[in-house]
């Protein structure tokens, strides 16, 4: 069993805390994904997992053995680092063997195991050269390699992606993602590519300022944001977002635009004060016979399947709506608007989602 | 000053660069005229008009020098002090050095400012308590006793901790999780990441050993102990008047250190632009 | 970083007990012995009887002291500044070649740094020569009386600063030329664009930019120089060595020749203090002057 579980820990630099109290499960098998923009202290819980980083309160379980006070070679965690850190002066092979001769396993281990590796990364021809004969991508395998002839109860990737080209990144994204298949361990994956996250993470922790704003899957984190910044952040481009105030006319539940356009609102929230209100580009619709809104258009992005029409409103502000890749829609058009009701998100005076509360 | 004077017949910069080799010519004269005086017969060497070529090439002196005296003697024992001197040197900063980068104990900071004070002390105002220290552990006339004094080179230790500092920390990371223990991280990472530094500064010692005089002179006072830096100003009599004889063993005596220098000179260099940088 | 405190100072001390016994046993022992030393009436090796400053207060009225010390400035001021201005118009000359010829050139001046003191003396013992020495050659066709040059006190100090400015120069041409290719060539080409001549260009362009290496390099030489024996004694022998004693060399006097080891200690605790004061007060010349640039 190889589950991870961080149980209220905390971490300081002398008087400052960085990561207060936080705990997380990560399940058997999983790939969990640490996702956030830099200084969210995504990297910091990552080597405080590996034993790179102290943890100073708190404590960390990994396959039910508590380790917050081993040393990292003995957690039974191999990592991949972001810039590979391949010793330079040794072949691929030495490299891979380096760890396994410290801890003093038999030749014929040793061997099966760097083959083992080699094949499953199709490395066979690299094993005797050296890190500098290697593309970038050949590299990264071999920081791979490395970690997987550990047989680690888990995997840490830190932003393993981040040194490839974009071609390089996608290809190599599928192939994380079928490794995990194949060799079925424990994975956390650090980034800041809302796009890697979404694609390969099991599920998705999302950080901000060294707090969690949301742990879940991709699809929960998509559609149902538990926090304004995890709203804001997950979708490119980002979702609309409004300061309305909420009103009760008749019985109904009444959210006003900043350009005056009444939404009707079907939750359970108290009236009489200001949210924020979330839509995504894809739930505003341009058609002649839409009533919500209306606007001139102010930039149209052309993306093929899909264009991105910015659209100002009649008070100054702007919304974004995504119309069909054939649309004729062209800078100056005056448009309408429909909203769909069904897809608005309402954030209370704390920024947290009204439905996750 | 390369990049002036593109295209145009530059007459003083000719007569510049025409000045400085010629000036390199003279320079280094006086070592070409130690040479081929020490190829010539005594009887030539003495004439009164110059002769830059020999009348009569000659080893004669070569050979009395390799064969009549104790020339052999003093190359082993410089070859072996140098050797000692440079590994006892290079291994023991090396350690040192990787400890202060690179680990956390009491007094780490104590330490490094104590080495840094001691650029000041300058080693020959310690030859007298050297000798009596030597004296008194009976090492006088001894190779360890030439070899000890000579061991202080704050400089190097310097070198390497700035060196493993620049090691990205990366490689340290990766080994602690490939569960190296501290002295696998130094050996297997550390050590070969520099291999560079410690080929220069080996070289470097190595030259400054053999050139050394002032101790060698003091430690030793058996003819057949000395070092042939020393030995080749002590002993007269072998040589008695003899200009030719003695400028060849003169020649033989700074030959190693030139050779290591013409073969070795970037290095060379490296570690002298190093070292002064350090000092400054 | 997880470290384990304990262990990891235990490795520690094992890197560095090589190193601390070494200095131990050769550089503090010895140097808190020579203050010891340089409070006692004693010969070179034995005990002796302590006598306060004696040592000391003695120095004040000791000739031998006298011209040891102004000798050592003297020798100071013939060979460090004249020595860092050959060393930097000889790399303003090396730096304009390139190639082949340039590394060649700089071998040629970089070779005698390399050689051991006595191989020095040797070479320039032969050149000097009174009876054969090329050197004398020059004095006929100068038109003056040959010289025993290291026989002739006038002469002494000049000719052993020049054959080590000879001797050390590589050192510094090193470190100039080092601090030249560290100036970027737009500099140059921009001056040229401004019509500069190759003086102003030296003046305001390259001397300014160079000065952090000049002070080093005369930092380097003031504190080497100050410490000179070797080529004072070779260059002495058959002569007058009295006449010609330097702070080392008097120490070495007192101590192995007199076999006054406590009058020797605090003759070298001086120049300890000498060397330290000089290192001091040059690192601020050098700040302030470097301010000015």
């Amino acid at each position: 069993m190889s589950e991870i579980s961080l149980k209220n820990v905390s971490k300081s630099y002398g008087a400052v805390t960085v990561i207060d109290n936080l705990s997380l499960d990560i399940n058997d098998g999983e790939l969990m994904v640490f996702l956030g923009p830099s200084g969210s202290g995504k990297s910091t819980l990552l080597r405080m997992i590996a034993g790179l980083e102290t943890i100073d309160a708190g404590s960390l379980f990994i396959g039910g053995k508590p380790c917050h006070d081993l040393a990292p070679g003995q957690r039974d965690v191999a990592m991949v680092f972001q810039n590979y850190a391949l010793y330079p002066h040794m072949t691929v092979r030495e490299n891979m063997e380096f760890g396994l001769k410290n801890i003093k396993l038999s030749h014929q281990e040793i061997d099966e195991r760097v083959t083992n590796a080699a094949r499953i990364l199709e490395m066979d021809k690299l094993l005797d050269r050296r890190p500098s004969q290697l593309s970038g991508g050949q590299r990264q395998r071999v920081a791979i390699g490395r970690a997987i002839v550990k047989k680690p109860a888990a995997f840490l990737f830190d932003e393993p992606l981040s040194n490839l080209d974009a071609a390089l990144r996608v290809r190599t994204r599928v192939e994380l993602s079928q490794l995990h298949q194949t060799v079925k361990s424990t994975m956390i994956y650090v980034t800041h590519d809302q796009t890697e996250a979404m694609t390969l993470g099991e599920r998705i922790v999302i950080l901000n300022e060294c707090k969690i704003e949301q742990i879940g899957t991709p699809m929960e984190i998509y559609t149902s944001p538990r926090t304004l910044f995890v709203a804001g952040f997950i979708g490119s481009p980002s979702m609309n977002i409004f300061s309305v105030d909420l009103t009760q006319a008749n019985d109904t539940l009444q959210a006003t635009l900043p350009d005056g356009t009444q939404i009707a609102i079907d939750m359970d929230v108290p009236a009489g004060a200001r949210y924020d209100l979330g839509i995504r580009p894809e739930s505003v619709l341009i058609s002649p016979t839409a009533a919500d809104c209306t606007g001139v258009v102010k930039v149209v992005e052309r993306l093929g399947d899909r264009t991105l029409v910015y659209v100002e409103l009649k008070d100054g502000s702007q919304l974004i709506a995504q119309d069909a890749g054939s649309s004729t829609v062209v800078v100056g058009d005056t448009v309408h608007l429909a909203l769909d009701k069904t897809k608005i998100h309402l954030f209370d005076q704390n920024g947290i989602n009204v439905l996750h509360r | 000053m390369n990049a002036q004077n593109v295209g145009k017949i530059n007459f003083v910069g000719a007569l510049i660069t025409l000045a400085t080799i010629f000036a390199a010519i003279l320079w280094a004269f006086p070592i070409y005229w130690g040479i081929i005086s020490s190829l010539k017969p005594e009887d030539e060497v003495v004439r009164p008009y110059i002769e830059l070529w020999p009348d009569t090439l000659t080893f004669q002196h070569y050979w009395f020098a390799l064969t009549q005296t104790q020339i052999g003697r003093w190359y082993i024992n410089s070859i072996g002090t140098a050797v000692g001197v440079t590994f006892l040197t290079v291994t023991t900063s090396m350690f040192a050095g990787y400890a202060i980068s690179q680990l956390n104990f009491p007094f780490r900071r104590t330490l490094y400012w104590i080495i840094l004070a001691s650029f000041m002390v300058p080693t020959q105002v310690l030859i007298i308590n050297h000798f009596v220290l030597i004296a008194n552990l009976g090492l006088l006339n001894t190779w360890a006793g030439i070899i000890l004094p000579q061991l202080i080179h704050p400089v190097i230790i310097i070198i390497y901790k700035q060196f493993f500092d620049q090691v990205p920390k990366d490689f340290r990371e990766a080994a602690v999780m490939d569960n190296a223990g501290e002295f696998r991280i130094l050996f297997k990472v550390y050590m070969p990441l520099n291999w560079g530094v410690t080929t220069a500064v080996s070289i470097v010692t190595f030259i400054w050993s053999w050139n050394a005089f002032l101790w060698p002179f003091l430690a030793v006072t058996k003819t057949e102990l000395m070092t042939i830096t020393v030995g080749i100003t002590q002993v007269n009599d072998a040589f008695g008047v003899y200009y030719a004889r003695q400028l060849s063993a003169a020649v033989l005596a700074g030959f190693p250190v030139a050779l290591a220098y013409l073969l070795f000179q970037r290095k060379v260099t490296e570690a002298i632009t190093l070292s002064a940088g350090i000092k400054g | 970083m997880l470290r384990n405190h304990k262990s990891e100072t235990i490795v520690a001390m094992i890197l560095i007990a090589p190193f601390i016994a070494i200095y131990g046993l050769i550089f503090i022992y010895p140097t808190v012995d020579m203050f010891l030393l340089s409070f006692q009436k004693a010969p070179l090796i034995g005990d002796g009887t302590w006598v306060g400053v004696d040592n000391y207060t003695r120095l004040a009225s000791d000739r031998r002291f006298d011209t040891a010390f102004w000798n050592t400035a003297y020798f100071v001021a013939l060979s460090v500044v004249p020595g860092t201005f050959v060393a930097l118009f000889i790399s303003l000359g090396i730096s304009r070649l390139s190639g082949r010829i340039q590394a060649l050139v700089l071998a040629l001046f970089f070779l005698p740094y390399i050689l051991p003191v006595s191989v020095v003396y040797r070479i320039w013992d032969w050149t000097l020569n009174f009876q054969f020495g090329i050197a004398m050659h020059v004095f006929d066709w100068l038109g003056f009386d040959r010289i025993p040059i290291f026989k002739i006190t006038g002469w002494f100090m000049p000719a052993v600063a020049f054959v080590t400015i000879w001797w050390t120069a590589g050192f510094s041409i090193l470190l100039f030329l080092a601090g030249l290719r560290a100036i970027p060539v737009e500099i140059y080409e921009a001056s040229s664009l401004d019509n500069a001549s190759r003086w102003q260009t030296f003046r305001k362009i390259t001397w300014p930019l160079l000065w952090p290496v000049t002070a080093l390099v005369l930092t380097i030489q003031l504190i080497s120089q100050l410490k000179i024996f070797d080529q004072v004694y070779l260059f002495s022998t058959g002569g007058r060595p009295n006449d010609n004693l330097v702070m080392v060399y008097y120490i070495f006097q007192r101590a192995f020749v007199n076999n006054h080891g406590g009058r020797a200690a605090a003759i070298a605790v001086v120049l300890f203090i000498i060397v330290i004061v000089v290192s001091v007060l040059n690192f601020q010349l050098m700040r302030f002057a470097g301010k000015k640039q």
